[in-house]
């Protein structure tokens, strides 16, 4: 029995011996690069966080920034510098219901904001599906999410406070300081520490979910048609199977139609829990590790879908979505994703071709979402360099070394095939694309370091998305 | 002796199992180590509060006592994953107090009541043996579970043990 008990240990001990899982080590949500760090702070106080930099100056350390560490290519540590997690940093500052602004702390989550704007029956115009990130982040990555009316979280930003390398605390908005506008939101943290954010608000709205089953084929003119052309439409997030039986064929859409004959009142209270995680993890899991699980996790997907037929449900509440079950811990291997930026009007094409890469390179291809960004090129490292569909892929990877260059192999070609297409790719998860690859879908790269070099000339805002694109 | 054993077992299994990650779900309630050490002395006071009550009852319903402490751990366990204030959860460390006040002095009691001075050694050493090997067990299992599914599942696994070592309570009344 002891010694049953012993060897139990013992395989425990080996099994979860991966870099992956060392507690001494920092990494972000990939549980890529685990590295060594000088130390975590919380960010408490502005005076303390002024003091951290100028600490980190004397020292020669360099500062990362960390919110909820969901970003999967190193943004928010570098080795042996200093992190600040400013997840306590995150007051709600005011709401301002006339206005329909409301200004945070960097840390506040988009529940939080969701919570100080819903008695205002006021909503959030752009932000991720899911509202468990910090503003201060989605900012730095310039986030995006269902609605297809406001374009990317850049166009609700009225304005905000950054801590630049110099000390100094500066208003940046489109009138003041534009040029570090445009530089700090989708910069990666790299041009500062964002203190605190006003954003500009849309009234909550119940809306109508209603679905529909479409070919890939037929998709970019469902879209244009049924979708962008009924104003009605406010938000929209498609799938695309990745069952074997139906790989990249078959696509059901969502749509949240206005419906003023829906009283908000009666939709309009928080969700605060999330349904059916323990049987939406089991099936999750089971998509994850067969082909058979993958037909079983599509057709039932498509059959919760299809109950959720014409319910009504508040912008706010569809705007806070379900993450729970697709949270993977295992040692070895982890669930990364993947955005790709198309076209339009070469969805079908581009699906078309993916298809054969991802078979040819084995990849596990767990679940595509569709979504829509309207062009906006008003970030110096835009995504949305014309109206595009980003599809968010999530693959399942080893994290070994050898599971690692397969993985990379595969995606680089599928960054040829979005390039051969016209588009862009996401810059918030892993660096797999090449530094040639990185330039040619973001032109504005030049620009973005030489003013990195302007503004922080001694690099003290550092993490491994510098690293890894800069390519010197 | 062979039920007490089987049925503490299992208290120590689903205990065990949910202890550590119990600790980690207390944690992440509030961001002050004081407030998680609040919820602690909850625990603990009212498990001695309720101590008093209990000691001079226990003599005749040990058997009892330690039933309705597994059934009121079992409650608690499913009660923990629909929890959304701090004062339940409060409310539930109060519960779990009392529950714990049971299963502690009754199991001695029953450990006394069956066993002989003086020939009590290799009773408590089996006892000690097999409560210990079933945490080690049920620790290791935990982790499975919660990386596979959630740690509401094991809330949930928890409470089955502790409704089937009620069962091997109530079994033991029984000759």
């Amino acid at each position: 029995m002891l010694l049953l008990l012993v060897i139990l240990c013992v395989y425990e001990y080996i099994r979860t011996d991966t870099p992956d899982q060392n507690p001494y080590l920092i990494t972000d949500y990939s549980r890529l690069h685990p590295v060594k760090v000088d130390r975590v702070v919380k960010g408490k106080e502005e005076e303390q966080l002024v003091r951290l930099l100028q600490e980190a100056k004397e020292k020669h350390l360099t500062v990362s920034i960390a919110g909820q560490r969901h970003s999967q290519g190193g943004h928010t540590y570098y080795k042996d510098g200093i992190v600040i997690d400013m997840t306590d940093y995150n007051q709600v500052l005011s709401v301002d219901p006339d206005q329909r602004q409301i200004r945070v702390q960097a840390g506040a989550t988009w529940e939080k904001v969701q919570k100080a704007v819903n008695p205002y029956h006021l909503s959030v115009k752009t932000m991720q599906s899911q509202n468990i990130f910090t503003v201060g982040g989605s900012i730095s990555v310039n986030a995006h999410g269902r609605d297809i009316r406001s374009g990317s979280l850049i166009g609700s930003v009225d304005s905000f406070r950054l801590l630049t390398a110099d000390g100094q605390i500066r208003s940046v908005s489109r009138e003041e300081n534009p040029e570090l506008f445009r530089l700090a939101l989708g910069g990666y943290g790299l041009f500062g520490m964002i203190l605190d954010v006003t954003l500009n608000l849309t009234e909550d709205e119940a809306y109508r979910m209603e679905n529909e089953a479409i070919k890939v084929e037929d998709y970019s003119r469902y879209f244009q048609e049924n979708v962008l052309g009924d104003p009605d439409v406010r938000m929209h997030i498609a799938r695309i199977s990745v069952a074997p039986d139906r790989f990249l064929t078959d696509m059901y859409a969502i749509n949240y139609t206005a419906d003023s004959a829906l009283p908000l009142e009666d939709y309009d209270k928080l969700r605060t829990r999330e349904q059916g995680v323990i049987p939406s993890k089991m099936m999750f899991s089971l998509n994850r590790s067969s082909d058979w699980g993958k037909n079983a996790f599509w057709s039932l997907q498509k059959l919760y879908f299809t109950k959720q037929q014409n319910k009504a449900i508040s912008r706010n509440n569809a705007m806070r979505s379900e993450s729970e079950f697709m949270e993977y811990g295992q040692p070895g291997a982890n669930d990364l994703l993947q955005e790709y930026f198309i076209p339009v009007d070469q969805f079908a094409d581009f699906v078309h071709g993916m298809k054969d890469i991802v078979r040819d390179h084995k990849l596990n291809l767990l679940n595509i979402t569709v979504r829509y960004v309207e062009e906006d090129r008003e970030a110096v490292l835009s995504y949305a360099q014309e109206d595009m569909f980003a599809l968010v892929c999530l693959f399942h990877v080893p994290l070994s070394e050898q599971g690692q260059v397969q993985v990379r192999e595969g995606i680089r070609d599928l960054i040829d095939e979005v390039e051969y297409k016209g588009g862009t790719y996401y810059l918030p998860y892993a660096a797999y694309p090449t530094v040639e690859q990185f330039r040619r879908a973001y032109p504005g790269y030049d620009d973005f370091f030489r003013k990195k070099d302007e503004y922080d000339p001694q690099h003290l805002f550092m993490n491994y998305f510098y690293e890894q694109y800069k390519g010197e | 002796m062979r039920w007490l054993i089987r049925s503490q077992s299992l208290v120590t299994l689903a205990s065990g199992m949910i202890y550590p990650y119990y600790l980690l779900f207390l944690k992440n309630l509030g961001n002050s180590y004081a407030k998680y050490g609040l919820a602690f002395a909850v625990f603990t006071i009212s498990s001695a509060a309720f101590s008093q009550w209990l000691a001079p009852r226990i003599d005749h319903s040990g058997h009892r006592v330690l039933l309705v402490s597994s059934l009121g751990m079992m409650l608690a366990m499913l009660a923990f994953p629909w929890v959304e204030s701090y004062a339940w959860v409060l409310l539930l460390q109060l519960v779990m107090g009392c529950c714990s006040a049971m299963q502690k002095m009754s199991e001695r009691l029953l450990l006394a009541d069956h066993t002989v001075q003086g020939e009590r050694g290799p009773v408590i050493g089996s006892y000690h043996f097999w409560t210990s090997a079933a945490s080690g067990f049920a620790v290791i299992l935990g982790g499975y579970l919660i990386d596979w599914l959630t740690i509401d599942a094991l809330f949930y696994a928890s409470a089955v043990m502790y409704g089937i070592s009620a069962w091997a309570v109530w079994k033991m009344r029984k000759p």
